[in-house]
């Protein structure tokens, strides 16, 4: 049987690393700074205020 | 400090530190959570936590870049406490965004079957306390949230905090007049050096009848 979870790219928490699953209610906005990095949040990382930062310009947040 | 470094850092900001000062935008509680503790300057003799001016100014700017970047009318501005109703509406009359003043009626976001049911991208609260449905609600599907946070809110769901006093009535009025401003100003609405067409008063909840007396009583 051939696994197909090798091909499937999840996206990663910018606070936390961990990729989020498709059912897991996170959000994504482009970093407030310069816009130019899609900011991933896990929902734990949202609820336990973990902060998020950017690679590019290294804002940080929340 | 000389002279001239303050100078240039109240020129920095983008209202003269005595207007922040004389809205009372950095007046916090008696109460501090750890969220809060980065944008807390200090505390006065009577308690009370003092807020950053400096990285509230920092964050209005931030925030009316992220705000800019969305379409006006996918951006929801909510207020629950009556001194934010008026603030919110003048922002969103400038900005185009949609403002929920007042109760916020469960299953605004999740339920579909709802007359008021919308699909925002973007949340502006204006107490994470007072809009706690709001921000649960923009959580359940996936929304990122701009709020206004006290010294005492622990910001869960929250992706951008603007830490400023949420109770004052003035201090309301001036930061949403501020990120009014901002929003138009990075959208190329307005020049860089241009304000808005009314003054900070006019975002301000006007006091009536029994609230007046009530105010006045209060100063005395």
């Amino acid at each position: 049987m051939r696994c197909y979870m090798s091909e499937l790219k999840l996206p990663v928490c910018s606070s936390c690393g961990r990729p989020i699953p498709p059912y897991e209610r996170g959000v994504r906005f482009p970093c407030p700074n310069c816009g130019e990095v899609i900011i991933w949040r896990c929902a734990r990382c949202r609820k336990m205020v973990n902060p998020y930062k950017c690679p590019k310009c290294g804002f940080e947040g929340p | 400090m000389s002279e001239s470094k303050e100078k240039s850092e109240s020129s920095e900001l983008l209202v003269p530190l005595e207007t922040y000062l004389a809205a009372g935008v950095r007046i916090g509680t008696h109460i501090k959570t750890k969220v809060m503790e980065k944008f807390i300057y200090g505390v006065r003799p009577d308690g009370l936590y003092v807020i950053n001016v400096k990285l509230l100014d920092k964050r209005i700017r931030v925030a009316a870049k992220l705000i800019a970047r969305y379409e006006p009318n996918t951006v929801v501005a909510v207020s629950a406490r009556q001194y934010g109703y008026q603030p919110v509406r003048a922002f969103c009359s400038f900005t185009g965004a949609i403002p929920i003043t007042g109760r916020f009626i469960p299953g605004t976001f999740t339920n579909p079957s709802l007359p008021s049911y919308m699909e925002p991208s973007l949340l502006i609260a204006s107490d994470p306390r007072a809009d706690e449905q709001a921000i649960d609600e923009a959580a359940e599907v996936g929304i990122p949230v701009i709020a206004l946070c006290d010294t005492d809110n622990f910001c869960e769901y929250v992706d951008l905090i603007i830490p400023v006093n949420n109770k004052g009535r003035r201090s309301l009025a001036l930061v949403y007049w501020l990120l009014a401003r901002q929003v138009l100003r990075e959208r190329g609405e307005l020049g860089p050096d241009e304000d808005l067409p009314v003054p900070v008063e006019h975002f301000e909840t006007k006091i009536v009848g029994g609230m007046a007396e009530l105010a006045s009583r209060q100063r005395r």
